[in-house]
């Protein structure tokens, strides 16, 4: 007992020490009195919401919220031990276990319902979701209260009952414990990063898919990809001759797989780039040490050939898109668009049987290729666009898909002249690489007119028809209706053009540009005055100019 | 229980209330328990030098300290406060109610503070007390001058034996039912459990143990290792167990 008065009194006297050294006391100028109440009787228990302040949550903006608790803890009873209906069951088990528990000391915790976590989920299924898991401790030396404001400008104080801590969860897909330790392992030879999610979709997706044609189809996609990736690595020339060499003892033995092929190498390819785009520079500063990773050609992995492959050619192939990435400032709206695509795509594409349709393809790819490198509003460009549209339009049934592989090819392809002609020589099939390569040649003066006869042809017949659909990805042209696409200067076209909206002379003559029509500007002035006299429009004027337009 | 997924209203919360959240000492929020009326004390708000200063009052007849003892409450609590403002921080805090029915959100943090007694005489003698009832000890020796007689005193027979004989003398010996009757019994037991230990088995059946062994020798077979031991199942062409499912009772 004395002792501890002792300690009593010298704590007392450190006490008395501390107050005078906090001395108090400052006039104030200026206070409000407020009467603070305590209410006795709510039922209401108030709790503590912690965010933490980087997770940027404000309260004010939900909508709405959800909240419940998490019970995922509870053990129903009896539910963890098996419960086996009558076979196998003994007499009086559970008595049994509860007993043997005793006796050796296991205490289970009680499932309390108010400790477990709380579950919120803000704006509904696309919002966010948060947990909420309560932090003890908080009121066993301190209360908090809660004081409000009331109406009448008193304070009203509240007891807080809990704390909990909310933090948001994810709903971007997580690699596993097992998966990461995998991907930890090959931190230093990983280049590309997305890829790895990539992958692991991929992986996902095929073994959901009962089918095995759908799951051929993925894992050929995937090598397609990584094949093409690999060799196109390094450098150009290599790429080139390896890719035309690897791919012609491509794994793709079925018939109409030519065309797929390349068509599936613009279909991953752009998907890798989508990829690829977010983490180009990181690529680039690593390419060093990756470029020689995808390489199939003595390659010494101490992993699976199958999973490497796939990875390391992913990889690369997603490397192999960082020059191009750079230069080409595609939207990446068009490439959003693109993997969903380009997966439809791949698959269309093996379902093509016509042999006639390579050249026409070469075509779409050829103007796909110019429109792609070409992001600048040039005409020519759109032209280009929507021939392959319009070819699509005519060949496939959905327009959208043709409005699809018109964007993908937009960003695909690449933006210099030297990179489209790899792609295009990528193809094994010479045919189309020769056919590329003429129109290469050809396609920086104009459409060349060995083939735009057929190619304006259809563009005529199809130009009310066109696309609407196409012109959404291309960015670029403010000129590019959905009506003008005509490449002649007919009187049909100048009619369309003035039934839908009054046009000056200039804005007709802008229509039918010389590059496109192959017309000098003289003949064109000649003969487009030759059509309007002929269709005697109506004038009209519009801000001081003259505007021609026809009624139906 | 708690209704599941319960919509939170939000209306306070788009009000954007800013509420204030103060940690109080532990014996302050006992004296405000106390308060009847729910007016516990005065706030007050004021500038001085620039900075805001609060302070809060407690009321004259909450200061009445209960002890617990034998020493009369001499000591009082004191009734000056100041509050030490703090800003949030690193955390964004909001508050929510849990009634019986639904969850509301009530506000945002925008202050937190600390609720400090002003440094007295009687906060210290306050503290004083305090401090010598939480250092006694919970278990106390003390000594006793006579011994203790009451317990353990011979018993001729004890209570809950006395009992438990009368409940034996009652039930009686237990007989021998028909042999069918018997057999009906054992296999509905069976048709709930697979495994029966043969005590179980006697107190289902009432049947003295050496008759129904027998009949469970006719219909049953005994495992005496395994993970069921020292128990009895009924003999494979009897059983007809499904996947946990129903059973058929199979008669001979």
């Amino acid at each position: 007992m004395k002792l501890s008065t002792q300690i009593v009194e010298e704590l007392y006297s450190l006490f008395e020490v501390y107050a005078e050294m906090t001395s108090l006391g400052s006039s104030s100028s200026s206070t409000t009195e407020y009467i603070v109440r305590v209410p006795k009787n709510t039922s209401k228990k108030y709790n503590i919401m912690a965010f933490n302040s980087g997770d940027k949550v404000t309260c004010s903006t939900w909508t709405q919220a959800r909240m419940e608790r998490d019970m995922s803890n509870r053990r129903i009873y009896g539910e963890e031990e098996t419960t086996e209906g009558v076979a196998g069951s003994e007499f009086g088990k559970k008595q049994r276990e509860e007993a043997r528990r005793k006796k050796y000391g296991i205490v289970s915790k009680e499932f309390k319902v108010e400790d477990q976590p709380w579950i919120l989920k803000v704006n509904g299924k696309a919002g966010r979701r948060f947990k909420g898991l309560k932090k003890g401790g908080i009121t066993e030396n301190a209360s908090f209260y809660i004081f409000t404001q009331s109406a009448d400008g008193a304070f009203e104080a509240f007891p807080v009952h809990a704390w909990y801590n909310f933090t948001p969860q994810a709903k971007h897909r997580t690699l596993t414990a097992e998966e990461a330790e995998e991907e930890w392992g090959r931190r230093n030879k990983v280049v590309n990063h997305f890829s790895i999610m990539l992958q692991r979709r991929l992986r996902e997706k095929e073994r959901g898919e009962e089918d095995e044609e759908e799951g051929e189809k993925g894992g050929k996609k995937k090598k397609k990809k990584g094949a093409r990736g690999g060799d196109l690595r390094i450098h150009d020339l290599e790429e080139d001759l390896e890719m035309s060499s690897d791919d012609s003892e491509g794994s793709m033995g079925e018939d109409g797989e030519d065309k797929s092929k390349a068509k599936k190498d613009k279909g991953p390819k752009g998907k890798g780039k989508k990829k690829k785009k977010g983490s180009d520079f990181e690529g680039f500063e690593d390419s060093d040490d990756g470029d020689f990773e995808g390489i199939e050609v003595d390659y010494m992995s101490d992993e699976s050939s199958s999973d490497e492959e796939e990875l390391e050619k992913t990889k690369p192939n997603k490397g192999e898109e960082v020059p191009k990435g750079i230069d080409e400032m595609s939207d990446s709206e068009e490439e959003s668009e693109e993997e969903n695509k380009n997966e439809d795509d791949a698959k269309e594409e093996e379902e093509e049987e016509d042999g006639k349709k390579t050249p026409v393809q070469v075509e779409k790819k050829k103007k796909k290729d110019s429109s792609g490198e070409s992001d600048s509003s040039e005409d020519s460009d759109i032209e280009g666009e929507e021939a392959s549209a319009l070819f699509m339009v005519k060949k496939r049934t959905p327009p959208k898909r043709g409005g699809g592989r018109g964007s993908a090819g937009n960003s695909r392809t690449g933006s210099r002249p030297g990179t489209p002609s790899i792609d295009n020589a990528a193809t094994s099939n010479t045919l189309r690489a020769a056919a590329n390569k003429l129109e290469q040649g050809k396609r920086q003066i104009v459409v060349s007119s060995s083939e735009t006869p057929s190619a304006k042809r259809l563009k005529m017949e199809l130009s009310p028809q066109s696309a609407s659909g196409k012109n959404t990805p291309q960015p670029v042209s403010g000129k590019s209706t959905p009506s003008s696409s005509d490449v002649q200067l007919t009187e049909d076209a100048v009619r369309r053009y003035l039934i839908r909206k009054p046009m000056t002379t200039k804005d007709l003559l802008k229509k039918f540009q010389t590059k496109r029509t192959g017309l000098s500007s003289e003949q064109t002035v000649n003969v487009l005055a030759q059509i309007l006299k002929r269709l005697n429009p109506e004038r009209k004027n519009i801000n001081d100019k003259m505007h021609f337009y026809l009624t139906e | 229980m708690s209704v599941k997924g319960q919509d939170v209203d939000l209306t306070r919360a788009k009000q954007n209330t800013g509420v204030w959240l103060v940690k109080v000492p532990k014996y302050l929020s006992q004296q405000w328990a106390k308060a009847s009326g729910g007016e516990v004390g005065k706030l007050k708000i004021g500038k001085a030098q620039g900075k805001t200063v609060v302070s809060f009052n407690l009321n004259e007849e909450l200061t009445v300290v209960e002890c617990s003892g034998e020493k009369v409450s001499s000591v009082r609590t004191p009734r000056e406060h100041p509050f030490a403002i703090q800003a949030v921080g690193g955390q964004t805090l909001a508050v929510f109610t849990e009634s019986p029915d639904k969850v509301a959100l009530e506000g945002m943090v925008v202050h937190r503070a600390e609720c400090r007694p002003a440094v007295t005489e009687s906060y210290m003698k306050l503290k004083k007390l305090q401090i010598e009832e939480s250092t006694k000890p919970l278990r106390l020796s003390q000594r006793l001058d006579k011994a203790v007689t009451t317990n353990y005193k011979p018993v001729s027979n004890h209570s809950h034996s006395v009992e438990y004989e009368k409940k034996k003398k009652e039930e009686g010996k237990r007989a021998r039912a028909d042999k069918q009757k018997v057999l009906e019994m054992l296999f509905s037991a069976f048709e709930k459990h697979q495994y029966y230990n043969i005590k179980d088995l006697v107190d289902i059946t009432k049947q003295p143990v050496i008759y129904l062994k027998e009949i469970l020798r006719e219909i049953g077979v005994y495992n005496s290792k395994g993970p069921h031991k020292s128990t009895w199942e009924l003999k494979p062409e009897y059983r007809h167990y499904e996947e946990g499912q129903e059973d058929e009772e199979k008669l001979e």
